[in-house]
């Protein structure tokens, strides 16, 4: 089934095409990794898709429904996740009510009215996030204050985040930009165990290429905003275009 | 205040947690709101009454009222303020129309104190949907202009086009508050030892209705609408990202927010017999912002002591005590108690004891 897709979608900032016809599709329990030079469009596609941004033309569509006239939090509520390139986390909360606001939005819906019930009422909800904490290795320091934690952990938790949204499809934008090799290491580990697991959908921004051949069913390559090559990581590994444009060239 | 998991349920609290269900006591909450009542009950005694004490703190009865008054809208302030990270610069708009909205209604439908306050929130409620709704379309200094806006737009139409029902300059003379429930009259002094501790009706009256706003307060906080809040002050746009409505929820902060100004305006009516116009200029939404930083933002209890410092220094310290040579600059007392506060202690005085009790227990527990 088909769970994502865009169909000539164009973005246009000023004068500059940003993303310039592009059409993606994303099929269920794919995996699937978007990568290009500086440039390329890659954030801007994101954000397209989490209705970040307006798209200038075209459709997107989820589940075989449109959604570019849905808000970012009706979107996630459809089921599209996303992880932020940097630590986008809530840092004076602990790292527990962190993954708690993401599952109360899952598990209740983008607004109610409860504001006379207590949260210790809502098992549902702890039992959702100690699960992903859990999943995302951060069980035994839900009761720190997130803004404490190592910046590898902090980025672990931004993705337990996005997870405890309990997605049907999840965009990570660069998840292991800024990390030390051994917190990289850790994270692919984590991206793996997610795809084993959870059998999760997902679209990968990397620059990492080793993580990108390692955990990718398919790669879309992106120059100046257009797709310029399709393919399972071994048909792009010897694309000459690919070699020219994004790789400088150089032998894989 | 501290918010431990909840301890195991005794046995013997099991029917009355399956009789309320989700609205059953949870964790801390009795004991809060038991500690809570003790303090109230006390308060005025040894404010106005009890020996040595009283005498060096020069309080009073109405004092100790108003206090109390103010508490309840620096409380509501701080759910916006403090937990939503709202900077709302409009809010006489609630206290001044609840308070116009109290008195109108005792003046032409009745005089029973539960009435009024109940009128007077009314008012304030709908009026923060509707300016909630027109203000919180921007973010920052603009929601902030906007809600100052919005405030002296309702001060300008009550000084004049609406002076037929507000009095205009004179300010709403008509308020005829009667006997609660018919039987308590508000201003006389209570038999024995209720009179010793708590005074006249007029404070028990607003003692109540203070411990039910602290208690509806905790119960926000502690409920999903909590965590929400604070997770909006934290990054807005995360919280958007894992699906959650966050215009309808700063939206819900702002109308919460407005609902407790409004109980406090409608009590500030009945305890004045009286609605100054002033009570919609915008020195009163300052007011409500300086003791709310001063006293403590996101906590329960600060907004409430700050209250206390604000009005204590501008009755007692501006009527000459304890030295009667600074009495005519209490202004620039109060303005010297704030920005030493926030320069020591830029949680305010309430984050100042926390940190005290947290060093001492070594606990890090909020």
């Amino acid at each position: 089934m088909t769970l994502l897709e865009t169909d000539g979608l164009v973005k246009e900032f000023g004068g500059l095409v940003a993303t310039d016809d592009v059409n993606l599709t994303v099929e269920e329990d794919e995996r699937v990794s978007i990568i290009g030079p500086n440039g390329a469009g890659k954030s801007t596609l994101i954000n397209l898709i989490t209705r970040r941004l307006d798209p200038t033309a075209g459709d997107i569509r989820f589940k075989g429904e449109s959604i570019v006239d849905r808000d970012p939090h009706e979107v996630v509520q459809m089921g599209i996740s996303k992880s932020f390139q940097t630590a986008s986390i809530f840092s004076e909360l602990t790292v527990r009510e962190n993954a708690e606001i993401a599952s109360l939005a899952a598990e209740h819906g983008s607004f109610g009215f409860k504001f006379l019930e207590h949260r210790d009422s809502l098992t549902d909800v702890h039992a959702v996030a100690r699960e992903t904490l859990d999943a995302v290795g951060l069980l035994d320091q839900a009761d720190r204050t997130a803004a404490d934690l190592p910046y590898g952990d902090k980025r672990r938790l931004e993705i337990g985040i996005a997870l405890a949204a309990e997605p049907d499809l999840l965009l990570m934008d660069e998840p292991t930009a800024g990390m030390s090799p051994e917190e990289t290491e850790a994270t692919v580990d984590l991206i793996e165990e997610v795809k084993r697991e959870l059998g999760l959908t997902f679209v990968l921004i990397e620059h990492d290429m080793e993580i990108v051949f390692r955990i990718s069913d398919r790669i879309v390559v992106l120059n100046r905003g257009r797709v310029i090559a399709e393919g399972a990581p071994d048909e792009i590994r010897g694309d000459p275009d690919v070699q020219e444009a994004y790789l400088g060239g150089v032998d894989l | 205040m501290s918010d431990e998991p909840a301890p195991a349920t005794e046995a013997g609290d099991d029917t009355l947690t399956d009789a309320v269900g989700v609205f059953a006591p949870r964790g801390d909450e009795l004991r809060t709101i038991a500690a809570t009542a003790v303090v109230l009950a006390l308060f005025p005694f040894v404010f106005a009454r009890m020996p040595v004490v009283s005498e060096v703190l020069q309080g009073y009865q109405s004092l100790a009222t108003l206090i109390l008054i103010w508490g309840i809208f620096a409380l509501g302030f701080d759910l916006l303020l403090g937990y939503t990270g709202l900077l709302s610069f409009g809010h006489a708009a609630f206290w001044g129309s609840a308070a116009y909205g109290a008195g109108v209604f005792s003046q032409h439908v009745t005089g029973s104190p539960v009435l009024m306050v109940a009128a007077g929130t009314t008012v304030a409620v709908l009026l923060a949907w509707v300016l909630g709704f027109l203000s919180l379309r921007r973010g920052g200094i603009y929601f902030a202009i906007l809600t100052l806006a919005f405030a002296q737009m309702l001060y300008y139409m009550s000084s004049s086009p609406l002076a037929f029902i507000t009095g205009g300059e004179n300010g709403f003379t008509g308020v005829e508050t009667t006997d609660l429930f018919g039987v308590i009259p508000l201003e006389a002094e209570l038999p024995s030892l209720l009179g010793e501790l708590l005074g006249n009706g007029m404070y028990t009256f607003v003692a109540v209705l203070t411990l039910l706003s602290i208690a509806l307060a905790y119960r926000i906080l502690h409920s999903p609408y909590g965590i929400v809040f604070r997770a909006i002050r934290e990054n807005e746009q995360r919280a958007e990202f894992v699906g959650l409505n966050v215009w309808r929820y700063k939206l819900m902060s702002f109308i919460l927010s407005g609902l407790f100004a409004g109980i406090a305006g409608s009590l500030f009516t009945i305890h004045g017999s009286y609605v100054p116009l002033s009570s919609l200029y915008w020195t009163e939404s300052g007011e409500v912002v300086i003791m709310t930083v001063l006293g403590g933002t996101g906590s329960l209890f600060g907004p409430i002591v700050g209250a206390g410092i604000y009005l204590y220094v501008e009755n007692i310290v501006s009527g000459g005590h304890p030295i009667d040579a600074i009495a005519p600059f209490w202004h620039l007392i109060l303005g010297l108690v704030f920005v030493v506060t926030i320069w020591t202690f830029p949680r305010g005085i309430w984050g100042f004891f926390r940190d005290v009790r947290d060093y001492v227990t070594g606990g890090e527990d909020r």
